[in-house]
């Protein structure tokens, strides 16, 4: 296969997988963007650490989800196994919350959306298995996510008022398991990868499918490009498209 | 390279900008507003009201002309002046005995109309009447204190006149617990098994600490010219069990007990002028009965059945929790004159509401307000009905008008 076509080939197939996996009722659902920028740095073959800055969009692209700083370490245990850890500060627009009465009509509360930081922090092994060209890996992440107290505005309708209202601080503590599949592409600096992650609190909470490519200049300059679907109790279903950057020394 | 990290930068920043230009938030402005509505301001007012001429029922075949003091020959009259544990009665009446312990008056009246003018000032004293015959007590600045009961308990069941004389400002306070007599009811510091007949250019100011203000087994009718103030820290103000009929005057309540009522009347209502005003402070009573919660709202007016108003002004305001401007049980009728009801109590028992009627809502004049700052200002079991013709029309969240 020629160079140009299996470009073609790569570019086709991302093309169909997005198109896939939005669905007819994509008008229903909702549409954002992530960008990250980053860099890492190898100690040796076995350590490696990370800085990374994210922003994370909704409302179809146009409202600012959330940003966020993080710092992680990875440990390569066995040429297999890979352990890490990490902190990422997460400054939150929170989105709006408007509840109603028992007859579902009359309103009870408005909680306007506001901004909030929450500290999480993870613990990590990935295993990874290689046949031929395909690199099969199943991450496991457990993350505790700390929200700290915070006062906020509260219409409530009942009083017909403003009041002060206190989110109490709170910590969730959720499993990601993340089974994801890549393709090292011969003579092809772009590498397609898919990925599926579940969420579990106390139940399954959040399912994410990934599909993606990634582009390595002198290794150096590491491009990513991908779409992401989330399906997540409570919320909207959403579509992502993602880019991201990371300069490796 | 230079060329992808440019563009990189370039469209992250422009993603960025884009998404920070807009926020999510349900546009709730118009909304809130409509919430943030503050409650037509009701308060005492002891001014006085220009009021129509009060013309007395010639006809003795109308059902009221024995409500009119004017219709009676007034020729028997005794005087009783209070002076401390004191009395001194002036005047006698063939048929009419008056007996004394101290300050506390005993009244036997077997004849026919008399006149009984009331003066003076004791601090443990109490005037009571017996006999079946229709009677006038003028006020003519009393100042009476019961500690152990009612002040003036008419035991009868005909027609008591109380007229207020011209100019004159009277009190009367009950006791924080009443002392008891086996088949006789006091219920109220003002208290009447008949009719009470109120009249006259003077003020009363009535003192409710035991049990209510001013209280007819029977009914109580209202004439122009009175100006009347009760305060309640017990029971209810105004209390009428067959009815009451304001055709004027000034009346201030203002009650404070938990599960009181303002005014509650258990016979058809009906305003036709005047000014009466009823606040109501109090929260949800609570009891408990052979393990059984019971609760019970104040309400600034509570009717058993029919409210006919006619003219005049209602304001009515319950601040205490689940209190309601007015609890009728019956239809609710409004053809004319000026009624306003707020509920501004907080909701952890009962629901506060600016009017709840059981059955029916009929406006057809008048202008009508109804405001609730934590629940429904208006909760009718049956139909409201507004007849076409009004000037004004508006349901909001928590006020409703409607004017003509």
């Amino acid at each position: 296969m020629a160079r140009r076509e299996r470009k073609q080939l790569i570019a086709s197939l991302f093309l169909l997988l997005c198109t896939a996996f939005f669905p007819t009722s994509l008008i229903a659902d909702d549409a954002g963007l992530i960008v990250s920028a980053g860099i890492s740095h190898k100690f040796n073959k076995k350590l490696s650490t990370g800085f990374e800055f994210e922003f994370r969009s909704r409302n179809t692209f146009r409202t600012v989800d959330r940003m966020g700083l993080g710092a992680d370490v990875s440990y390569k245990v066995l040429p297999w196994l890979k352990a890490g850890a990490g902190y990422n500060l997460l400054i939150y627009n929170n989105a709006e919350k408007l509840t109603f009465q028992d007859d579902g009509v009359s309103y009870n509360n408005w909680r306007p959306s506001y901004w909030a930081i929450r500290h999480r922090f993870n613990v990590m092994l990935t295993a990874s298995h290689k046949i031929q060209r395909v690199e099969i890996s199943l991450r496991e992440r457990w993350q505790y996510t700390y929200r700290p107290s915070k006062i906020i505005d509260n219409f409530d309708f009942d009083e017909g008022m403003w009041e002060d209202y206190e989110e109490k601080g709170k910590g969730k503590n959720v499993l990601r398991s993340r089974l994801q599949v890549e393709w090292d592409i011969p003579r092809c600096k772009f590498d397609p990868f898919a990925s599926v992650e579940f969420h579990t609190t106390r139940e399954l909470d959040n399912t994410r499918f990934i599909v993606g490519v990634e582009h390595t200049l002198k290794k150096t300059h590491a491009f990513k490009a991908y779409y992401r679907y989330q399906v997540k109790n409570g919320e909207p279903n959403i579509h992502y498209l993602g880019m991201g950057y990371t300069f490796k020394f | 390279m230079k060329k992808i990290l440019y563009y990189s930068m370039v469209l992250t920043t422009m993603a960025m900008g884009m998404a920070s230009c807009v926020n999510d938030d349900t546009d709730m402005a118009d909304i809130i507003a409509q919430y943030q509505v503050e409650p037509a301001s009701i308060e005492l007012d002891f001014s006085a009201l220009v009021e129509k001429p009060d013309v007395p029922v010639t006809d003795e075949a109308d059902e009221a002309y024995n409500d009119y003091v004017e219709n009676t020959s007034w020729n028997q009259v005794i005087e009783i002046q209070y002076s401390g544990d004191m009395v001194t009665v002036t005047g006698s009446v063939p048929g009419v005995t008056v007996s004394n312990s101290g300050a506390h008056v005993v009244v036997m009246n077997m004849s026919g109309p008399v006149q009984f003018i009331v003066s003076g000032k004791t601090a443990d004293g109490s005037l009571k009447f017996y006999g079946d015959k229709r009677f006038q007590v003028l006020l003519n600045n009393i100042d009476m204190t019961n500690p152990h009961g009612a002040a003036i308990n008419n035991q009868g069941s005909k027609s008591m006149y109380v007229v207020l004389a011209d100019g004159t400002t009277n009190h009367l306070q009950d006791g924080q617990e009443y002392t008891m007599v086996d088949d006789e009811d006091q219920k109220a510091a003002l208290f009447s098994e008949g009719q009470i007949i109120l009249s006259g250019k003077g003020r009363l100011n009535i003192n409710a600490t035991g049990r209510g203000g001013l209280r007819s087994d029977d009914y109580i009718r209202v004439r122009p010219g009175v100006n009347i103030h009760i305060s309640s820290t017990a029971l209810d103000g105004l209390r009428a069990n067959d009815g009451i009929i304001l055709d004027g005057g000034v009346i201030n309540i203002e009650t404070t007990g938990t599960g009181a009522k303002g005014v509650r009347s258990g016979g058809p209502m009906t305003v036709n002028g005047g000014r009466l005003i009823a606040i109501s402070n109090g929260d949800t009573r609570i009891t408990d009965e052979n393990d059984l919660t019971d609760t019970t709202a104040c309400a600034a007016l509570y009717c058993d059945t029919l409210l006919t108003v006619n003219g005049g002004t209602l304001k009515l305001k319950a601040t205490g929790d689940g209190g309601k401007g007015l609890n009728a049980k019956w239809d609710v009728n409004i053809t004319g004159g000026q009624f306003i009801a707020v509920a501004t109590g907080t909701r952890d028992i009962k629901k506060p509401k600016g009017v709840k009627i059981d059955r029916n809502l009929n406006v057809t004049g008048g202008y009508f307000y109804t405001y609730s700052r934590r629940s429904d200002p208006l909760d009718v079991s049956g139909t409201t009905q507004v007849a076409p013709g009004y000037k004004d029309y508006s349901v909001k969240p928590k006020v409703i008008t409607i004017a003509y």
